[in-house]
């Protein structure tokens, strides 16, 4: 299996068991590979529009649908908790992991909280809608707003 | 990305920010959009949907028009 690959179920493997983003130097411990070569399997992944870095260039801010750093969405699953990078994406994790979830989030404009039930079949019931401002020939514009 | 509680909300804040009222997705649709993007996210053979394979899932949802089209330049829709 190349590099590469090894690397990308690896990354995702840390977020799916820990909810929490691997470093670089994690990866490459795992894969007996040095730091440089792990720097530059994170510029192909980003390239690839699997990882999003952050400006130092090798921090994870996203491997969709979990989020490296903190956000307003969040998704608990077998005691385990994940930051989603926004509202499809918190809904992505449950549907990645294949395992009932609980959807937390907020309505933008009143900051209601949300809480929803999310077994392997789907959501339960409810009224709240999902938003997006930008078109979908847009998103990787600028992924982080989007 | 966001969630809101209702069209009367998602309306208020539109008019609170100066963004764009877009096409609303209820939560069923969106458990089939997040399903269509990352249910194989953690093995070995996922790859992100292409245009054509976008294009088929937000049809199948009845999410259509250029707003949804990844390689529009029409958003109206």
């Amino acid at each position: 299996m190349e590099l590469e690959l090894r690397a990308k179920l690896l990354i995702y493997e840390r977020f799916a068991t820990t909810g929490s983003r691997p470093s670089v130097d994690d990866i490459a411990a795992r894969l007996g590979a040095t730091l440089p070569q792990v720097r530059e399997v994170f510029r192909r992944l980003r390239e690839a529009r699997v990882l999003v870095l952050e400006a130092d260039g090798e921090s994870i801010r996203m491997a969709p649908p979990f989020s490296g750093i903190p956000t307003q969405h969040r998704a608990t699953a077998a005691g385990v908790s994940y930051y989603a990078n926004c509202a499809w994406d918190a809904l992505g994790i449950p549907a990645a992991l294949r395992r009932p979830a609980t959807v937390h989030s907020r309505c933008e404009q009143s900051l209601e909280p949300l809480e929803l039930t999310v077994s392997e079949r789907g959501p339960e019931a409810s009224g709240w809608l999902f938003h997006c401002v930008v078109p979908a020939a847009r998103w990787w514009d600028d992924i982080v707003f989007t | 990305m966001l969630f809101f509680r209702s069209e009367e909300h998602v309306r208020a804040w539109c008019a609170a920010t100066g963004y764009p009222l877009r096409p609303l997705v209820r939560m069923d649709q969106l458990w089939e959009l997040a399903r269509a993007w990352y249910a194989t996210r953690l093995q070995p053979e996922s790859r992100r949907p292409q245009p054509s394979e976008m294009r088929q899932i937000f049809g199948s949802l009845g999410l259509t028009g250029g707003f949804w089209d990844p390689q529009s330049d029409e958003f109206g829709g």
